[in-house]
C-alpha cells in the first residue's frame, strides 16, 4: 500500500511539476504577447506624427498658402473658421497631413489643441509688413505655442515663414528674429508672472523659455529647433517652405 | 438686386463668388464671420455693415456658409427663399465633391445662379401682388389672452401687463390641439391667482392696527400699486443734487478728526420707532407670481413627455442604426433641457435662450455618425460654443502693457466702473497688490465722492500695502500713493490731476475708482461717461458680481449704451474687459460669467475670490465650462 502511495505520490508530483512549468510557459507567453503589443502601439505613435499644422494670426496668409499647397492653385479667401485638412505627398519620403489652423483669437487654441499631438512640424506664418504693429500679438501667439508642454515634449521642428514678402516695405527674417527675440525677453517675465487660473491644480501651464540671466535668443531653447525662413503666398514664392517640408518628412 | 453672392467653406476657400458691382466685400463678409459666427449669435440670420445687408445660410452637411450681400435701404423679400434654393441646388449637382472635400475644383455654377435668381425675384414680386391673406384666429394676438385678463377695471395696471406670451409656431405639422390646452390652463391659473388675492384681501382686514397708522403719512390705495420713488432715483430733476461739477464747498478733509460729511436735515427724525415692514401688498403680489410660476412649470413637461411616448420605440431603433440628419423638431427637446440646464446654472435667461438658437443653427442638417447620439452631439457643440464665448478675443496682457506705457514715459491709467456695492474698491486693491508685487508703482486716484468713507477705505489699503511692501525694499520709493480731494467734488477733474500728478512724478500706473451707480441713473452715468472721455484711460474695467442673474444683461447693455451715447465722439471708448468678483460665494453656478462675455464680448479680465489681496485669479476657460455643464 505504502508503495503504491509512493508512487501515487510520486505521479502526481510529477504532475504537478508539468502543471507548474505549463502555468509558467502559459504567464510568459501571454506576457510576451502584451509587450509586443504594447512596443508596437508605442512605435506607432512615435512615427504616425505627420501631421504639420500651419498657425499665425488672422489674415496671415494661411488659407492661402495651404490651398497653394494641396489644391495648386491660389483661391480667395475669408476669415477661416475650421481647419482646413489636406494631404500632401513629399517625394521618396511618403505623406504629410497638412493643417491650416483658423488664426482667429477666440477658436485657435481649441483646433490646436485638437492637433498638436500629431505634429510632426509646426509652421508659424507671420505678415512681414504690418510686423510692427502686431508684434506683441505676434510675440504672444509664439509664445503660447513654444511653451505648451505637450509641444516641449514631443518636440516637433518650427518654421517661422515671413510671409508677404513680395510687399516693398516687408522685412526680411533675419530682422524679423531679432525683433521677436526682443519682445519674447520681455514677454517671459510677464507670462511667467500672471495671476494663477481659477480651479487650477496650481500648476503653470507656461513656463520660462531659453536661459534665464542671458536675454532671450531662438537658439537657446534646447527642446525645439526653430528656423526662419521668407515666403510670398501672392506670388507663389515657396521655395524655403517646400525645402524644409523636404527635411522635415 | 443683389450687390454680391459667394459660397465658401468654413475653413475660408471660396467655392463660387458673383459681384455685381466693384465695391469690395471681403471685409464685409470677414465682419460678419468675426461678429456673428464666431461670437455664437449664429441665431440672427441677417447682419448689417457699412451700407450693406447681409444675409447667410449655414450648410452643416457639407460645412458651407452661403452669403448675400444687397444695399440696406433695399427691403428684398426673396433673399431667403433664393438662398434655399440655390442650396438645395447646389448640393445636388455638387455632392460627390462636397463629400469628399474637394474644394479645388472649379465650380461653375453662373446658370444655375441667374436662373434661381430669377425665379426668385419674380416669386418676390408675386407674393408682393398677391392680396395680403387674413390672419387666422388661431394666429392673431387676442386668441392668446383670456377673456379675464382683457376686462379692464380701473387700478388694475399690474395685472394687464402679466398677460403671458405663448409661443405657438405656425402649424405644418403640429396639430392645433396644444393651443386649446394651454389656454384652460392659463384659465385655472386665471381662477386660481383670483381666489388667491381673494384670501389674501381677507386676511388683510385682520392685520395690525399699527401698521395702517405708520402707512397713512403715505396714503397709500390699497387697489392700485404706486411706484416706488427713489430719492436721488436719476429723474432729471435729481440733476442739480447729483451734479458735481461746481466744487460745493464742503470743507477740507485731511484731518481725519473733524467730521466731513453734513447730514441731510430733512431725514432727521422719520425714521423713529420701529423699523417699519415693507409693504404688505408686495409680499402678496410676490406669493402670487410663485402660485403662477408654479402652475406653469407643472403643465409643461406633460406636454412634452406625451409627445416623447409617441416616437419613442422606433427612435431608439433609428438612432443606433445608420445616418441620420439632424432637424428642428429632433434637436427641440434637448435643447429646451440644455436651456434649463443653463438656467439653473445662472446664465441669464436671454442668453441661455440665443446660445441655444446659435447652437441650432448650427447643427441643423448635420449628419450624425452610427454611433453618436443626438444628445452628446448637441452637448458637445454647446461645450464649443461656451468655451468660443469666454475665450478672449484679444490678447490680455496688463502686465505687458503696463511695460509698454513705462517705455513710452506715461502712466498706464486703469478705471473701475460698476454698480453699487460689487466690489470695486476692494479688487483695486487686490489688482493694487498684485501690480506692487510685479514692481510697478501705483496712484489710486479716488473719484468716489459720494459714499461716505470711501476715501479713508482707499487710505486705509495705501498703508497696508506700503507696509507690506515698504519703501526700503524698493529703493526708497514709495510703491502706493492716494491722490483725493475729499467728497462732493467733481470725479473727472480729481482723476485728470491725479493721471498729471502720476507724469510728474514718475508713477507706472494711475487706477481710478468710481462711485457705485445704477444702470438707469441718467445723470450719474453722464458723469461717468464723462470722466472717461476726459481722461481717455488705458483700459476701462466694469467690475459685476458673479451673483448677479438676468440683471447682468440689464446693467452692462445700460452702461455700454451710456458710455457710447455721451461720449459725443466717433469711437466711444466702451467697456474693455470685466472683473467679476465673489466668485467664491457662488459654488457651481458660474453662469454670469457667460452672460457678461456674450453682452460685451470683452474678455474676463480678473476674478475676485475673497476678501484678502491674494485672492485674485484669472479665468481657467476649460474648468469654467466643465463646471457649467455638470
Amino acid at each position: 500500500m505504502s508503495k503504491k502511495d509512493e508512487t501515487f505520490r510520486g505521479v502526481l508530483d510529477a504532475e504537478e511539476k508539468h502543471a507548474h512549468w505549463g502555468t509558467i510557459g502559459v504567464a510568459l507567453i501571454v506576457g510576451l504577447i502584451t509587450l509586443f503589443i504594447f512596443l508596437f502601439v508605442w512605435r506607432k505613435g512615435r512615427v504616425s506624427r505627420r501631421g504639420i499644422c500651419l498657425v499665425g494670426l488672422c489674415e496671415s496668409g494661411k488659407t492661402l498658402i495651404f490651398s497653394q499647397l494641396i489644391y495648386k492653385k491660389a483661391v480667395e479667401s475669408f476669415t477661416s473658421m475650421k481647419e482646413n485638412v489636406g494631404v500632401l505627398d513629399i517625394a521618396n519620403k511618403g505623406a504629410l497631413k497638412l493643417i491650416d489652423i483658423p488664426g482667429h483669437e477666440r477658436v485657435r487654441q481649441r483646433f490646436f489643441d485638437s492637433y498638436k499631438n500629431t505634429a510632426r512640424g509646426i509652421v508659424f506664418v507671420l505678415d512681414s509688413f504690418s510686423l510692427n504693429k502686431d508684434i506683441r500679438d505676434v510675440a504672444e501667439y509664439l509664445y503660447t505655442i513654444l511653451s505648451d508642454p505637450v509641444v516641449s515634449s514631443n518636440r516637433p521642428q518650427v518654421l517661422i515663414l515671413c510671409n508677404k514678402q513680395d510687399h516693398p516695405l516687408a522685412k526680411g527674417p533675419q530682422v524679423i528674429q531679432s525683433v521677436l527675440e526682443k519682445e519674447m525677453n520681455v514677454l517671459r517675465n510677464t507670462q511667467t508672472n500672471q495671476l494663477e487660473a481659477v480651479a487650477e491644480g496650481g500648476n503653470r501651464k507656461s513656463f520660462y523659455l531659453g536661459q534665464e540671466g542671458k536675454n532671450f535668443e531662438f537658439a537657446d531653447i534646447r527642446s525645439l529647433r526653430v528656423e526662419f525662413a521668407a515666403s510670398s503666398a501672392q506670388t507663389e514664392d515657396l521655395e524655403n517652405l517646400k525645402k524644409w517640408l523636404q527635411s522635415v518628412a | 438686386m443683389l450687390d454680391f453672392f459667394s459660397i465658401f467653406s468654413k475653413g475660408g476657400i471660396v467655392l463660387w463668388c458673383f459681384q455685381g458691382t466693384s465695391q469690395i466685400f471681403t471685409s464685409s463678409v470677414n465682419a460678419l464671420i468675426k461678429a456673428v459666427i464666431l461670437q455664437e449669435r449664429t441665431g440672427q440670420l441677417s447682419y448689417d455693415h457699412d451700407n450693406v445687408t447681409l444675409k447667410y445660410k449655414l450648410d452643416n452637411e457639407f460645412e458651407l456658409v452661403y452669403v448675400v450681400a444687397y444695399q440696406k435701404i433695399l427691403k428684398l423679400s426673396y433673399v431667403d427663399k433664393f438662398l434655399n434654393d440655390i442650396h438645395m441646388e447646389f448640393r445636388d449637382a455638387y455632392k460627390n465633391e462636397l463629400q469628399l472635400q474637394q474644394f479645388g475644383k472649379n465650380f461653375e455654377i453662373s446658370e444655375m445662379f441667374t436662373s434661381i435668381l430669377k425665379s426668385a425675384e419674380e416669386w418676390g414680386k408675386l407674393q408682393a401682388a398677391a392680396p395680403k391673406v387674413m390672419k387666422s384666429f388661431e394666429e392673431s394676438q387676442k386668441s392668446k389672452k383670456t377673456v379675464a385678463s382683457m376686462i379692464e377695471r380701473k387700478g388694475d395696471d399690474k395685472e394687464n401687463k402679466k398677460v403671458k406670451k405663448v409661443e405657438i409656431k405656425v402649424p405644418d405639422v403640429k396639430i392645433p390641439e396644444p393651443i386649446n390646452v394651454e389656454l384652460s390652463e392659463e384659465d385655472l391659473i386665471q381662477q386660481k391667482r383670483r381666489e388667491f388675492a381673494e384670501k389674501m384681501a381677507a386676511g388683510k382686514n385682520k392685520s395690525k392696527p399699527t401698521t395702517e397708522k405708520l402707512k397713512s403719512p403715505k396714503a397709500a390705495s390699497k387697489k392700485s400699486k404706486e411706484s416706488r420713488v427713489w430719492p436721488l432715483g436719476g429723474a432729471p430733476k435729481d440733476m442739480e443734487t447729483l451734479d458735481y461739477t461746481k466744487d460745493k464747498d464742503l470743507g477740507e478733509s485731511p484731518l481725519p478728526q473733524q467730521a466731513v460729511y453734513l447730514p441731510d436735515p430733512k431725514a432727521i427724525g422719520t425714521l423713529q420707532g420701529e423699523v417699519r415692514d415693507m409693504d404688505f401688498e408686495s409680499e402678496s403680489e410676490e406669493e402670487e407670481e410663485d402660485v403662477e410660476e408654479r402652475g406653469k412649470n407643472d403643465y409643461v413637461p406633460q406636454q412634452v413627455s406625451q409627445q416623447k411616448k409617441k416616437t419613442g420605440i422606433f427612435s431608439l431603433f433609428k438612432n443606433l442604426v445608420g445616418s441620420k440628419t439632424i432637424s428642428e423638431e429632433d434637436m427641440a427637446p434637448v435643447l429646451d433641457k440644455m436651456r434649463d440646464h443653463l438656467i439653473a446654472k445662472n446664465v441669464a435667461s436671454e442668453i441661455a435662450g440665443k446660445l441655444c438658437d446659435s447652437v441650432a443653427a448650427k447643427l441643423n442638417g448635420k449628419v450624425l455618425g452610427t454611433f453618436e447620439s443626438l444628445a452628446n452631439t448637441v452637448k458637445a457643440s454647446l461645450t464649443e460654443s461656451l468655451v468660443q464665448i469666454l475665450s478672449p478675443r484679444r490678447r490680455v496682457d496688463i502686465l505687458r502693457d503696463v511695460y509698454e506705457s513705462q517705455k513710452q514715459k506715461r502712466p498706464y491709467v486703469m478705471s473701475f466702473c460698476g454698480v453699487n456695492g460689487v466690489g470695486k474698491s476692494t479688487n483695486l486693491a487686490k489688482i493694487c497688490f498684485w501690480l506692487i508685487e510685479n514692481n510697478f508703482r501705483v496712484l489710486i486716484a479716488a473719484c468716489d465722492t459720494f459714499r461716505a468713507g470711501a476715501v479713508e477705505q482707499l487710505r486705509t489699503h495705501m498703508r497696508h500695502l506700503n507696509s507690506i511692501h515698504p519703501p526700503e525694499k524698493h529703493g526708497g520709493l514709495q510703491m502706493v500713493q492716494l491722490y483725493e480731494k475729499g467728497y462732493g467734488k467733481d470725479a473727472a477733474g480729481i482723476a485728470l490731476e491725479a493721471i498729471n500728478h502720476a507724469q510728474e512724478a514718475g508713477i507706472d500706473v494711475v487706477m481710478i475708482d468710481t462711485a457705485g451707480r445704477m444702470q438707469d441713473n441718467e445723470p450719474l452715468m453722464r458723469a461717468l461717461a464723462k470722466l472717461i472721455k476726459v481722461n481717455e484711460p488705458d483700459l476701462v474695467l466694469f467690475v459685476g458680481e458673479a451673483l448677479v442673474g438676468n440683471e447682468a444683461v440689464d446693467q452692462l447693455v445700460k452702461f455700454n449704451q451710456a458710455l457710447a451715447d455721451y461720449s459725443a465722439s466717433e469711437n466711444p471708448h466702451t467697456i474693455d474687459g470685466i472683473v467679476l468678483t465673489k466668485f467664491d460665494t457662488i459654488d457651481d453656478k458660474v453662469g454670469a460669467a457667460i452672460s457678461m462675455t456674450y453682452i460685451t464680448g470683452q474678455p474676463i479680465v480678473f476674478i475676485g475670490t475673497g476678501q484678502t489681496y491674494a485672492d485674485l485669479k484669472t479665468l481657467n476657460v476649460k474648468a469654467v465650462v466643465s463646471i457649467l455643464m455638470k
